[in-house]
């Protein structure tokens, strides 16, 4: 196995600058509160939009004083939680439905196909926010919540998908005739040879948590203070971006970086998997 | 020298992976006559299809290839891409095992015939048109104007398959390569194509590469023969040498594994290759079959090599013709004896005027109308080309399926009705053997979970130390080890994998197995050893099997009754020697005139059906085999649905043609 993903690494080359990127980031979410040298709500009134590289602020500061390299670092924290549980969240709860659809056929599934169309013609991000602009609650765990909802449509579409290929199986008809339950052929017969799909479309939902959470902070439903966020920071400093430009590129980076390094990962996942089958 | 069309010197193909390079053909050379037939024979994994497409140059981006490819006089290998284009297909046709995917389903025929004559030749439409017509009537397509019109979909196999040959034959190439091109078709099927592509060759002055498993397809075929194993050629010469005096090992082994001619399970054991193709890396040297063969001795790792047996005949092997490989070889062929004292005959399956009818608004016939009753300890052999409804019968009394009408009784109860509704007293009696066990064998489950869980289940076997030493004890039965315990079914080999099949359905001790085609997937030196296998366990078990195939020699080898299937009907029905002996429906007939034999001596001509399967969309009404006969009565066959004439009380078969004077 190893030596199968070591052959696959020398193949794709690009995928070792995803993985490192995104093991940094991780990295940098656990560890990185403890080493920065302030908090993300610190204020330095008599550094207001410093420069890159003032003393003290490596990365510069915003309006207020705050210094971006650790709001960022703080920020990371948050925004992979969020979207880690999300792409978790979204994927269980896609493949509870889609088996359930997939499985029983008929009439279940024809409900669940047209359940999904409805959900699918609000596109998830509008969703998301008109949701949580109602509820006026927006904490890390609704958050995750109400953006796993709005991601459903394509994971339970993607489990839906595998499961059909896996049911025509003999190997399904073969566990029908000795009796099995439905629930132990979709769980213990079915999910093992689908985790192949269903994973590489997990990692794709991380990287687009990443980009819904962050935008979702942008149009200011996102995250609240004081909790830092990135699409948060990008839209609080547009106001000085010709003055401190810094103050909206690095959290900026910071995202693009992110989004890019999962998606070459989950690329290179895919590759991986589809290879090994 | 100018009629060698074909000549191939010292190939080489490789394979770049991760697991490092691994060798497709090695050191091959031969070479083709003008419009000379070769046949290429060896089991899957022996390289042919590669060499196949090395001649073409068409490989993977990851191989390497090296050796002299003399065209015409041309080195292929110095040609460039465009150059190579301008060969490929125009002067070299290829033919491929699966017509159905090697036709675009969404062009009609006529656009995709046209397509070679105007790309290759530079035809105007019009004259392409009347290319592709020709090249069907040519290959005795009944309707070729009608045929061009329509898409794959609406065309049987058998014809789907000629038009790809007709396509083939569009640029009047030199060569044509036919990489299995019958394999997926239908035996009856087979004889008809069989005999237009000899009769082809002749014409068009072609010369032809024909690549099979099947040493009586190659019989027919070819003139030379060329035994492939593990990329290398291993024997070679004319078909008569070859069959007369087969001189590598592994050629009389491929030869003496097939059951043929007669070989019943009362009187042989059939002979069986050990072992399976091994994957070969670059660095070994040696014989190549060494690690199976029977007569292996210490020199065949050092002495190898092509030799010569006597003009134009050659094998890879010092030991050729050595007497003692003979007497290992030809082993083993002695009557058994029953382990297990049969017990009074009863009736354990009992079948009246089944009928399963798919779908509900199109509706398709697959069974219409099956009465038979089956013995206990016996063993039935459903026959039939594929769609004539056995599967569907054998999955029904399995309980896949619920029949749409009619019953089914086993052992005293009614069991008309599908899994869902079936006792575990019923689902533990009826096991079913699947044709392909990769994938009826769970690929991310191990040995263990596999063989167990019908034991945990179904014979409510609670402790996990007990299961395992009845699995153990099952693999050893199936001639496998403890060490498979672990193993997941992508890591065994076919022949493993339908081991462990096997083992799962007897794990349980059920009184009845269907087996569904579950040698059809396999290699014949691997056929041969399953078939042993279910034969021995059947002895020592007493079990009755369902046993479903295409092939008549396997059925004739292992059943003890015969049932022909045609379009959801029985055709015939009894003791398999009164069948094999005296077949009197006129399908059995051309079924077993159809087997291409493998004794060049014994040489027969083929019943030719032609056309296909009656729509099974379409209610039946009269004989089913009415279009295809070659012995219709009359009018009669086509309106009224045939009486069953008894033969004997065994035997008995529906057709209007009355019972012949004894």
């Amino acid at each position: 196995m190893m030596k199968y993903l070591l052959y696959q690494l020398k193949k794709y080359p690009l995928a070792i600058v995803g993985i490192a990127v995104l093991l940094l980031w991780v990295i940098v979410a656990i560890f990185g509160p403890m080493m920065v040298s302030h908090t993300h709500t610190a204020m330095d009134s008599t550094n207001q939009m410093a420069g890159p590289g003032t003393a003290g602020h490596l990365l510069g500061t915003d309006s207020m004083g705050r210094d971006i390299l650790s709001r960022i670092v703080y920020g990371s924290r948050s925004i992979l939680t969020v979207a880690l549980m999300t792409s978790i969240f979204s994927t269980v709860l896609g493949i509870l439905l889609g088996f359930m659809a997939g499985y029983f056929g008929g009439k279940t599934d024809a409900a669940f196909l047209r359940a999904m169309d409805i959900l699918m013609a609000i596109p998830p991000l509008v969703l998301s926010m008109v949701v949580l602009g109602i509820i006026g609650d927006s904490s890390i765990l609704t958050l995750t919540l109400i953006v796993s909802i709005a991601f459903i449509p394509a994971t339970a579409r993607v489990s839906r998908g595998v499961l059909l290929t896996e049911k025509s199986q003999e190997y399904v008809s073969a566990a029908r005739i000795r009796g099995e339950s439905h629930l132990y052929i979709m769980f213990v017969e079915i999910l093992p040879n689908t985790t192949g799909p269903i994973l590489v479309e997990a990692t794709a939902r991380f990287a687009y948590s990443i980009m819904m959470v962050a935008s979702l902070g942008f149009l200011g439903v996102g995250l609240q203070p004081p909790t830092p966020d990135w699409g948060m920071m990008v839209i609080e400093n547009k106001p000085i971006i010709s003055q401190a430009p810094w103050a909206v590129l690095f959290p900026a980076l910071a995202i693009a970086s992110l989004v890019i390094a999962i998606s070459i990962f989950s690329d290179f996942v895919s590759k991986v998997l589809i290879h090994e089958r | 020298m100018n009629d060698k069309i074909l000549d191939i010197q010292h190939l080489n193909v490789q394979f770049k992976t991760f697991e490092g390079k691994f060798s497709a053909v090695r050191d091959v050379s031969l070479s083709l006559g003008r419009n000379e037939s070769i046949g290429i024979i060896g089991e899957s994994g022996c390289g042919k299809s590669t060499l196949a497409f090395s001649i073409m140059r068409y490989l993977a981006p990851n191989a390497e290839m090296d050796g002299n490819l003399i065209f015409n006089g041309k080195d292929l290998m110095e040609n460039t891409d465009s150059e190579m284009d301008k060969i490929r297909g125009n002067r070299i046709a290829m033919v491929f095992q699966n017509p159905s995917t090697s036709l675009n389903p969404a062009l009609t025929i006529g656009f995709q015939l046209d397509e070679v004559g105007i790309m290759h030749q530079k035809l105007s439409k019009k004259d392409a048109r009347k290319a592709s017509l020709d090249a069907l009537a040519l290959m005795n397509i009944g309707d070729p104007k009608g045929t061009v019109r329509r898409y794959p979909h609406q065309i049987s196999g058998g014809i789907q398959q000629r038009i790809c040959i007709a396509m083939a034959i569009l640029c009047n190439p030199d060569i044509m390569i036919l990489d299995e091109p019958t394999t997926a078709l239908d035996v009856t099927t087979e004889a008809v194509i069989l005999d237009s592509i000899k009769s082809l060759k002749d014409k068009l002055n072609m010369s032809l590469i024909y690549i099979s498993h099947d040493m009586g397809v190659i019989n027919k075929v070819s003139e030379q023969i060329v035994v492939m194993y593990n990329g290398e050629v291993v024997e070679q010469g004319p078909k008569a040498k070859i069959f007369e005096h087969p001189s590598h090992p592994y050629t009389r082994a491929l030869i003496n594994c097939m059951p043929r001619g007669g070989v019943v399970k009362e009187n042989a054991k059939l002979n069986t290759i050990k072992g399976y193709v091994r994957r070969r890396g670059i660095i070994e040297s040696g014989c190549p079959y060494a690690d199976r063969c029977d007569a292996r001795n210490d020199t065949c790792e050092a002495k190898y090599g092509m030799r010569s047996i006597e003009e134009a005949h050659s094998a890879a092997c010092d030991r050729a013709y050595a007497d003692d490989i003979e007497d290992t070889i030809k082993k083993k062929r002695k009557p058994r004896v029953r382990a297990v004292a049969p017990k009074q005959p009863k009736t354990i399956l009992e079948l009246e005027n089944l009928h399963k009818i798919y779908g509900t608004r199109r509706k398709i016939y697959a069974v219409n109308g099956v009465d038979v009753e089956v013995n206990s300890g016996t063993v039935m052999g459903i026959v039939g080309e594929s769609g004539c409804g056995k599967s569907t019968t054998g999955h029904m009394v399995a309980g896949l399926y619920k029949p749409t009408k009619g019953s089914m009784t086993f052992d005293g109860n009614d069991i008309t009705r599908g899994w869902r509704k079936r006792t575990p007293e019923t689902l533990k009696d009826i096991q079913l053997i699947f044709q392909n066990p990769g994938r009826s064998l769970n690929p991310s489950h191990t040995v263990e979970q596999i063989i167990g869980r019908p034991m945990q289940t179904l014979l409510n076997m609670k402790s996990k130390e007990e299961r395992r030493e009845k699995i153990i004890s099952m693999l050893h039965k199936v001639d496998l080890g403890g060490e498979y315990l672990t193993k997941k079914p992508n890591q065994l080999s076919g022949g493993e994998q339908q081991r462990v099949a096997i083992a799962r359905a007897l794990s349980i001790s059920p009184k009845m197995i269907v087996c569904d085609e579950p040698t059809s997937a396999l290699d014949v030196s691997v056929q041969a050893s399953v078939l042993n296998l279910l034969n021995d366990l059947q002895h020592d078990s007493d079990v009755t099997y369902l046993f479903i195939s295409h092939d008549l020699n396997v059925i004739n080898y292992l059943s003890d009754t015969i049932m022909v299937m045609y379009a959801g009907k029985i055709c015939e029905y009894g003791k398999r020697d009164e069948v094999m002996s005296k077949p009197f429906h006129p399908y059995t007939e051309a079924l077993l005139s159809a087997m291409p034999e493998v004794d060049p001596t014994k040489q027969k001509d083929p019943i030719r059906l032609e056309g296909g399967l009656p729509d099974p969309a379409k209610k039946p009404k009269g004989c089913p085999f009415a279009g295809r006969c070659h012995k219709q009565v009359g009018k009669i066959c086509e309106e009224q649905y045939p009486p069953m004439v008894k033969f004997s009380d065994t035997h008995y078969y529906n057709c209007h043609i009355a019972k012949p004077e004894m």
